[in-house]
């Protein structure tokens, strides 16, 4: 009630301000501009998707889940909001895809995977995707990819005071709290997300029908019910704070710590025929992520070291009631996860033709799982888990170098150990170079190799962990050609395409067993293969309107090209489960003076359930459009920018599935009100 | 540049109309195939957690099978693990454990007569009267009664020794007034049910985890532990198949396989005096056998047999293949004399039979 009453307030607010003064034309703008200079050192042969400031700030409700699946071709699978969503990035599984924040991997150790979901992108600065190869600069284990996450400084002089909160269907409010204060040396920040939810919204249930009985219990009837989403609410709370200090002579110091606690329950299945009252079905996570950081800039050369804590408690409970309102556990499962982490770079100039790049990363993880408890034979308590630690270390050299403005040439060559495992020497080579100016026309080639270790769940699970597991390990190649033209303030075109070859063995999967427990084989060889390609435009359309566009397109076969597994084995030379074949995804947005109209839209084709790509009823999920729509209208005074915004989700109230049984919300609304002090 | 920008609202126009998702919802189909006589319906598990559970009828003296039967004559998905079935009277009742119901349908159109909702984790049902069944769960401590003709809860039975996180009842099998159900997950016990009282009156130990139960003709039980896992708190040991007699309820014989092995799924003849048993590959043996037989009955295969079954009427064997557990499985049809007769595609997970 205390938030409606505030939202009340704040819009009425917002509406007299408004009819009192009038428009403005100053505005607060995240815009990414190109600058056609010479490129990067760091970027030679690089591919990388950069999600600009708009895309990642649009509003608080989105997590970075939200950011890939529209502005990216990366195949985003979700179960709606706040649940785990993870990505298939180049036809790969989640798994392989690395996550660094701040240049520390937040993978989970205990899955490998990381939930994107959980991200909120209002937390995020700058966030890239690199693609297959390109992730080797970064990290190991990137199979697909990886993502880049960071945090930044403000840069602003003085106290600064946002505050942002969002009302939605389903009785979902959004608040976002920003706070920050900056002077010469230093740069202070905090930022806090809370997201709750019933997120109950209404559907109606293709997958089972009620049955209405006569007297003598005979079926008189059938229909499908219009259900709500049972068992789908969420508390989400996170909390960012960031110090800098820059000392002025080449030392900048920095601080991120952020906290996560989250309380979600976790959705029925369409084909559910429990009752809701009855049953307790929850995942909680309450999660602390540190860094310190160092980095000098001296002549010619830059040093960084970094030091990181992460600590992860999760907790899985599935309940029923016994009668009287006495939920007893069917399950109770606890990790926990503690990993120290520490990073030091250096990078070494010569003249503008030579960078030479080492890193060294250590991460120390100490696991605890309690995933079952059992009366053992002696009628004493027993738990079913294990409690492991694993050190990984990762090193990594590589020379650049650039011998005209038009070529450059990157050689990387990476080592790994996990645990007592080392991996064998990860090369990658780069190379770039610009074909003609009128253009600004650019080809790009790379080609590495890669290894992904398998996670301490692949290994110690009980019951099921696989101690003899193999690495996975594949190859790599990239070549694409981009361009990027541009008339003075009138226009800037830009795209990209990019043809990819992805060769993967060994690749884990937990398979069921005699004993009726999963547990995980190196079992297939993939090639996963395709094209990306990217564009982007900004254009000046009149006095004052601008028209910005960015689409993606992705076509990737990822096919399963191992030995079948017995005579019966239909999956040899079909696509993987769950990987779409096409994805496109794009963003348009038009504005005139302080008016935006932000229109979404994200394509999936369709997706097979079975690896056999059986066309069964059950054996495939039919493809789709999502289309969401946001109009927003700011306000700027002399003590404060404002802005409201209304966003439509799911524009034309598409019935669809992104998994089986998982039904996604209608169309649905959100408005925001925002606030940022002068 | 103008026409650029054209060309790209006339673009995101054209994308605009095409927000369509192809469904193919509510299609029903008639099926009769009451004229068939004898048939099998192979219950396919599907995957944990996504609703895509199967049922497919075999008719064994054409050689066709239907995939998808309870879909597609209803409308509507069989739901998440169908896990078993039994028929009584003309009406199959088909356990769908992670979708907390059994339906009841007709095994000649397969459509549905009624269902009962709200178990917690059901794994079997049998059948003590035709006003009382019981259904045995997993992650509960209690079996289940029901009223089939109500389609109604009617109570519980509650299990010794067990709490609701450690709970597991599995198959049961009746000999007089008692029902014998065998405890699997993390138990190692024979429970014995008074249908009367509706209580349990008598438990045997045996090995870890007791993964089956039959009774032959001689009203011996045999059931066959899977020995555990390595690591497990409760313990790892070397399986067994255990006969007990039904109406002492004590252990009459031990057969102990070798460590490791995982042996499961035992299952009788028509004229019960043989039993069959996965375990790699398929055994059989004389149920007056002294020794386990050391020659498999169908050598492996290279692949794990998740399902089967021994078909009543001409002695078959059925072999389930879940292949890699994400695809439709195959269900291979041998001859008592082993000789291959037929095979055919299921769903995903092939897990357990039952016969018409």
């Amino acid at each position: 009630m205390y938030r409606i009453v505030c939202f009340l307030i704040m819009t009425l607010l917002a509406d007299a301000t408004c009819m009192a003064q009038g428009a403005k034309e100053k505005l607060t703008r995240f815009g990414e501009v190109t600058v056609f200079a010479r490129r990067p050192m760091k970027e030679i042969g690089i591919q990388q998707t950069r999600f600009d400031s708009l895309a990642l700030k649009e509003n608080i409700a989105l997590s970075m889940a939200d950011v890939l699946t529209y502005n990216s071709s990366v195949f985003v699978k979700n179960y709606g909001r706040a649940t785990l969503s993870t990505v298939a990035f180049r036809g790969t599984s989640p798994s392989h895809t690395q996550v660094t924040w701040n240049g520390m991997r937040i993978n989970n150790p205990m899955l490998g995977m990381t939930d994107f979901s959980a991200i909120p992108s209002y937390f995020i600065d700058n966030a890239s995707l690199l693609h297959g190869t390109s992730s080797v600069n970064e990290t190991g284990g990137g199979l697909g990819g990886a993502v880049k996450m960071s945090t930044a400084p403000l840069n602003r002089h003085g106290f600064g005071l946002q505050y942002i909160q969002g009302v939605g269907s389903f009785k979902t409010f959004d608040e976002f709290l920003r706070i920050n204060y900056g002077s010469g040396r230093w740069q202070l920040s905090t930022r806090a997300v809370l997201s709750t939810s019933p997120n109950d919204y209404k559907y109606r249930n293709h997958d089972k029908k009620e049955n209405i009985y006569d007297e003598d219990m005979n079926i008189v009837g059938q229909y499908y019910p219009v259900e709500r989403n049972r068992s789908g609410a969420f508390r989400d709370f996170h909390l960012l704070q960031e110090v800098y200090y820059n000392s002025g002579r080449g030392d900048r110091l920095g601080l991120n710590a952020w906290y996560m606690s989250s309380n979600r329950e976790l959705s029925m299945l369409t084909t559910d025929y429990g009752d809701e009252l009855d049953f307790d079905n929850r995942q909680r996570e309450e999660t602390f992520r540190g860094i310190l950081s160092w980095n000098h800039i001296g002549h010619g050369w830059t040093m960084a070291s970094n030091a990181g804590y992460v600590h992860t408690w999760m907790a899985y409970d599935y309940k029923r009631d016994v009668g009287n309102g006495i939920m007893a556990h069917m399950t109770r499962s606890r990790s926990l996860i503690n990993t120290i982490y520490a990073q030091a770079e250096g990078n070494y100039y010569i003249g503008n033709k030579w960078l030479f790049t080492g890193n060294l990363s250590v991460y120390q993880h100490l696991v605890e799982s309690r995933d079952k408890n059992v009366i053992m034979q002696d009628g004493n308590l027993g738990i079913v888990g294990y409690q492991k630690g694993r050190m990984e270390m990762a090193g990594s050299f590589s020379a650049k170098w650039q011998p005209s403005e038009r070529l450059g040439m990157s050689v990387v060559l990476r080592e790994e150990m996990f645990g007592t495992e080392w991996s064998p020497i990860i090369p990658a080579l780069f190379i770039d170079g610009v074909i003609t100016r009128h253009g600004n026309i650019m080809a790009k080639a790379s080609v590495s190799r890669n290894f992904r270790f398998p996670s301490l769940n692949d290994l110690y699970f009980l019951p099921g962990g696989n101690p003899n597991l193999r690495k996975e390990r594949g190859w790599t190649y990239d070549l694409g050609v981009s361009f990027a033209i541009s008339n003075g303030r009138k226009y800037s075109i830009s795209g990209s395409a990019n043809w990819f070859d992805s060769h993967i063995s060994d690749w884990i999967i937990w398979l069921p067993t005699a004993k009726g427990f999963f547990s995980p084989k190196n079992i297939k060889d993939v090639h996963a293969h395709g094209v990306e390609l990217q564009s982007k435009m900004d254009a000046l359309l009149g006095k004052q309107w601008n028209l910005g566009i960015n689409a993606t397109y992705s076509w990737t076969p990822s096919i399963n090209e191992g030995e079948p597994m017995s005579a019966a084995d239909q999956s040899v030379g079909k696509q993987l489960p769950y990987v779409p074949e096409h994805s496109a995804s794009l963003t348009a947005r038009l504005t005139w003076r302080q008016w935006t109209l932000l229109y979404k839209w994200c394509y999936y084709s369709e997706r097979f359930t079975m690896s056999s790509n059986d066309i069964s009823l059950t054996g495939k999920l039919p493809p789709y459009y999502m289309s969401n729509l946001t109009v927003e209208k700011q306000f700027a005074f002399k003590w404060a920018d404002m802005n409201v915004k209304g966003c439509v989700n799911n524009l034309f109230n598409e019935e669809y599935l992104s998994v089986l049984s998982r039904p996604m919300p209608g169309i649905n609304f959100e408005i925001f009100l925002g606030i940022s002090l002068r | 540049m103008k026409r650029i920008s054209i060309w790209m609202i006339i673009m995101c126009l054209i994308l605009l109309p095409t927000s369509c998702m192809e469904w193919d919802y509510g299609l029903v189909e008639d099926f009769d195939v009451s004229a068939s006589g004898r048939g099998l319906f192979v219950c396919n598990e599907g995957n944990f957690q996504y609703g895509n559970a199967t049922l497919s009828y075999y008719d064994p003296a054409a050689r066709t099978v239907e995939n998808e039967v309870f879909y597609r004559a209803n409308g509507m998905k069989l739901g998440d693990v169908a896990q078993s079935m039994v028929i009584r009277d003309g009406i199959g009742w088909v356990v769908v454990n992670n979708s907390h119901v059994i339906f009841a349908i007709d095994i000649n159109t397969f459509k549905e007569v009624g269902r009962i909702t709200n178990l917690t984790s059901p794994r079997y049902i049998h059948f003590v009267s035709d006003e009382k069944a019981y259904v045995t769960q997993i992650w509960d401590n209690r079996i289940f009664i029901i009223n089939p003709k109500r389609y109604e809860i009617t109570g519980y039975i509650q299990v010794p020794g067990m709490e609701m996180e450690s709970g597991s009842t599995e198959q049961m099998v009746q000999y007089g007034k008692y029902v014998y159900v065998n405890c699997w997950s993390y138990q190692n016990r024979i429970i014995k049910i008074d249908t009367e009282t509706d209580r349990v009156v008598d438990e045997l130990i045996v090995g870890i985890q007791p993964t089956s139960l039959v009774m032959d003709k001689n009203h011996k039980l045999w059931t066959v532990t899977d020995g555990g896992y390595e690591g497990s708190p409760y313990g790892h040991e070397v399986p067994s198949l255990y006969r007990i007699d039904a109406e002492t309820f004590q252990v009459e014989r031990q057969f102990k396989f070798n460590f490791g092995d995982a042996p499961s799924e035992v299952q009788l003849n028509a004229d019960r005096d043989k039993l069959y048993w996965l375990n790699d590959d398929v055994w059989e043996m004389d149920v007056e056998a002294k020794e386990l037989p050391t020659r498999p009955f169908l050598p492996y295969q290279g692949t794990l047999y998740y399902g089967l079954s021994i078909c009543p009427h001409t002695g078959d064997v059925y072999v389930a293949d879940a292949i890699d557990y994400v695809q439709q499985g195959m269900v291979y049809r041998y001859s008592r004399d082993r000789e291959p007769i037929d095979s055919f595609y299921v769903g995903i997970i092939p897990g357990s039979f039952c016969w018409k």
